[in-house]
């Protein structure tokens, strides 16, 4: 009997815990202007843009959530946030965009391409933009990969901007470059499989032959990662524990950084070993490991400003003010190039994506609201006013 | 005279308590969903948010319907989300290369049916815990699909040359999903499938001596579900059109939920019902519908069904000092 008054009293506790937490959430929703909760924000009367994000967590979502939200709020909207699939799952997504929609949802802005195409088709009426991703299933020319290759011709579909480079060849010249520059002859490159991440193949196909070409010796060939954490056994391979850098082409700050770093304790990987990657983590000890003297020796960074290309996007196609000279395309990102203390410490000191103040952003609604055209408005993310130097 | 009638109502309450629990639990979700949302300017009603309900729910309650029989066992079978990814690859790729469904969805059947025998017989002739082929079944299945989808130099595939339009019909899913409950009902009910099932579930070293050929009817409860996970896989991949890497994630973990939301005993046995299986998935998906109605982030809407998972179990609960239904 007394087992189950406890079983009783255990389950009307977790009643209780319920409605709390539901009434917390959902009153943490108008802490979300500060980057904190992702939902509704404030009274707005021009709707509500519904993002199907690629993150749930970390300082460039909350960067992005910030900006965004403040954005939305200028141009009269609420942003409200679903979470794609975690791989990017067609049915997935589709799912997280049908069970976050509302009534009062005006637009689509989306950072994963998986199911585009059903997504449109279940609301032919709502635009929709995207960012944060290549949409290679949308432009790619290999029919294999174009799975969604219709949604390019759909009226209401807005165009991309990339995290980064929207040509894998383009990203491995970026990295290949620094590698000249620095004088480098024995490097490694790390990267995703190709089936998943067709721009990393090509990125990685680009590195070997401007390697080649160069003289530059990859230890060991390309590795590629299945979404697994570099293995130390990496370095016990020969000729890696003394390797100039490593070019990590998948996300290195994650995947590859903090084995490098194991490594280097355990005398697996020589001091000297610099990385170059791109992706941004606020963790302290891998902040100040970031320079000339740091391990991480050349770093790109997507700025949170980018989600302003497709919310103006979509705010034009709402609006009915789409600009003239509109095509519907996919562009390179801004992005911040980091190789010294210096720069590192003008992102953590100067930017909205470390402070999640809408007030350091690089790209007010004001500077999107003054371009006159699409041309002004692509020219605007590419910049010299969303580079890193802007930050000095 | 009153006395007798107060413990005809306890006693009635103590020997319902699942049903309670889990018609409850969706009748609730019902009501807070048809009162709160109008607050928020939005119907849970609408055309729209009913067919949003029945697409969220139909692989989920296909499958769990499906399941009864093994679960019915005591058993479970944590292949099927691997199942669910290569039959929709078959189903679109064949697609792609004949021009029609059908070939996909036949080798689909035949490859379940030969994985519903090993799942069955293997637990009983080499008297290995039931869930251990179906461990090795989920590895290959995944491995399979993983190397294949490489080899397509791809992460997704879509059906091209095929209409699959129908499947994205809420009054087929409706139908179908109608007419498995049915015809899983009256095996489960009325045929010897379903009372062996339950009598083996129950106890089956009873079931044995009593004459019931274990071996047998494992085998063809396995089998039930097998063809089942199929027709769930053409729903699936009628959703979008489409297959991926991923397709299938963590559906064994889905309709585990479901069914215990529906109050099924996860030992199985005589108070198995079919009923579990239609009223959890409904609750599940509602949920995940109506949520984001209520202004509920979809962060939190995570936290919000855990607790909802919690509060039936410990009310379905029947076991001493137990926490998960008996």
């Amino acid at each position: 009997m007394k087992a189950k008054l406890f079983k009783r009293v255990l389950a009307m506790t977790a009643a209780t815990v319920l409605s709390v937490a539901t009434l917390v959430g959902c009153g943490s929703a108008s802490e979300s202007a500060s980057g904190e909760a992702a939902s509704n924000v404030t009274a707005t009367d021009g709707g509500t843009i519904l993002w199907m994000s690629n993150l749930s967590s970390g300082a460039q979502y909350d960067a992005m959530v910030a900006y965004g939200t403040k954005l939305c709020e200028q141009m009269g909207y609420n942003l409200k946030i679903v979470y794609g699939d975690g791989f990017n799952d067609p049915d997935g997504n589709l799912t997280a965009v049908k069970n976050g929609m509302t009534s009062d949802v005006k637009g689509i802005l989306v950072s994963q391409d998986g199911g585009i195409q059903a997504i449109m088709d279940e609301y032919p009426d709502i635009p929709v933009a995207a960012f944060n991703t290549d949409m290679n299933s949308v432009f790619s020319e290999d029919a294999n990969i174009a799975s969604n290759a219709a949604v390019k011709d759909y009226p209401n579909f807005l165009g991309t901007i990339a995290d980064g480079h929207i040509d894998g060849a383009d990203t491995a010249k970026q990295n290949f470059e620094f590698v000249k520059e620095q004088g480098y002859d024995k490097i490694g490159v790390v990267t995703f499989p190709g089936y998943a991440y067709p721009n990393l193949q090509v990125a990685a196909d680009t590195m070997v032959s401007l390697c080649d070409e160069a003289g530059v010796e990859i230890v060991g060939g390309v590795v590629t990662l299945e979404f697994q954490p570099l293995d130390e056994s990496y370095f016990q391979e020969a000729g890696r524990d003394d390797l100039d850098c490593i070019v990590a082409l998948c996300a290195g700050t994650t995947f590859v950084y903090p084995t490098m770093v194991q490594a280097k304790a355990d005398g697996l990987c020589s001091a000297d070993t610099k990385l170059v990657t791109s992706g941004f983590d606020n963790d302290p000890s891998l902040i100040a490991d970031i320079g000339e003297e740091g391990t991480i020796g050349y770093l790109t960074i997507s700025p949170c400003e980018n989600i302003g290309y497709g919310l103006t996007l979509l705010d034009k196609a709402i609006k009915g003010e789409m600009y003239d000279d509109f095509v519907c395309e996919r562009i390179d990102s801004a992005e911040y190039v980091i190789d010294s203390k210096e720069d590192i410490d003008n992102v953590m000191s100067k930017s909205v994506l470390a402070n999640n103040d809408y007030n350091d952003a690089q790209i007010s609604y004001e500077d999107l609201q003054a371009c006159a055209s699409f041309a002004d408005l692509q020219a605007l993310f590419h910049s010299e006013q969303i580079m890193v130097d802007a930050l000095k | 005279m009153e006395e007798k009638r107060k413990l005809d109502i306890k006693q009635f309450l103590q020997e319902h308590v699942n049903d309670i629990a889990s018609y409850g639990g969706l009748l609730f979700c019902i009501i807070v969903f048809t009162i709160v949302p109008p607050i928020f300017g939005e119907s849970i009603w609408s055309q729209a948010k009913l067919a949003n309900i029945i697409s969220n729910v139909i692989v989920t309650a296909l499958l769990s319907v499906g399941a009864v029989f093994v679960y019915s066992l005591g058993n479970m079978d944590i292949s099927i989300g691997a199942q669910i990814r290569v039959y929709a690859m078959l189903i679109v790729l064949l697609g792609n290369t004949t021009g029609s469904l059908l070939p996909g969805i036949l080798i689909s059947l035949v490859i379940a049916v030969v994985i519903a025998i090993v799942n069955g017989g293997a637990g009983q002739v080499l008297k290995v815990h039931p869930i251990i082929p179906s461990l090795v079944f989920m590895m290959i299945l995944q491995g399979v699909s993983s190397i294949a989808y490489a080899k397509i130099g791809s992460r997704n595939i879509t059906l091209r040359s095929v209409d699959f339009s129908a499947f994205k019909s809420t009054g087929l899913m409706v139908a179908v999903l109608i007419v498995e409950t049915i015809v899983v009902s009256y095996l489960f009910y009325y045929t010897k499938y379903g009372k062996s099932a339950r009598a083996i579930g129950a106890n089956g070293v009873a079931a044995e001596q009593s004459g019931i050929n274990l071996l047998k009817f494992k085998v063809i409860s396995y089998v039930i579900m097998g063809v089942m996970v199929v027709v769930a896989a053409i729903f699936q991949m009628g959703y979008t059109g489409s297959a991926s890497d991923s397709t299938g994630t963590g559906f064994e973990m889905n309709v585990m939920i479901a069914l215990i939301l529906g109050g099924m005993p996860l030992s199985g046995g005589m108070r198995s019902k079919v009923s579990c299986a239609v009223i959890g998935s409904f609750t599940y998906s509602i949920l995940a519908v109506g949520l984001p109605l209520i202004g509920v982030p979809t962060n939190m809407t995570f936290l919000v069904k855990s607790v909802i998972f919690i509060v039936v179990v410990l009310f379905t609960c029947r076991k001493e000092n137990g926490v998960l239904p008996r």
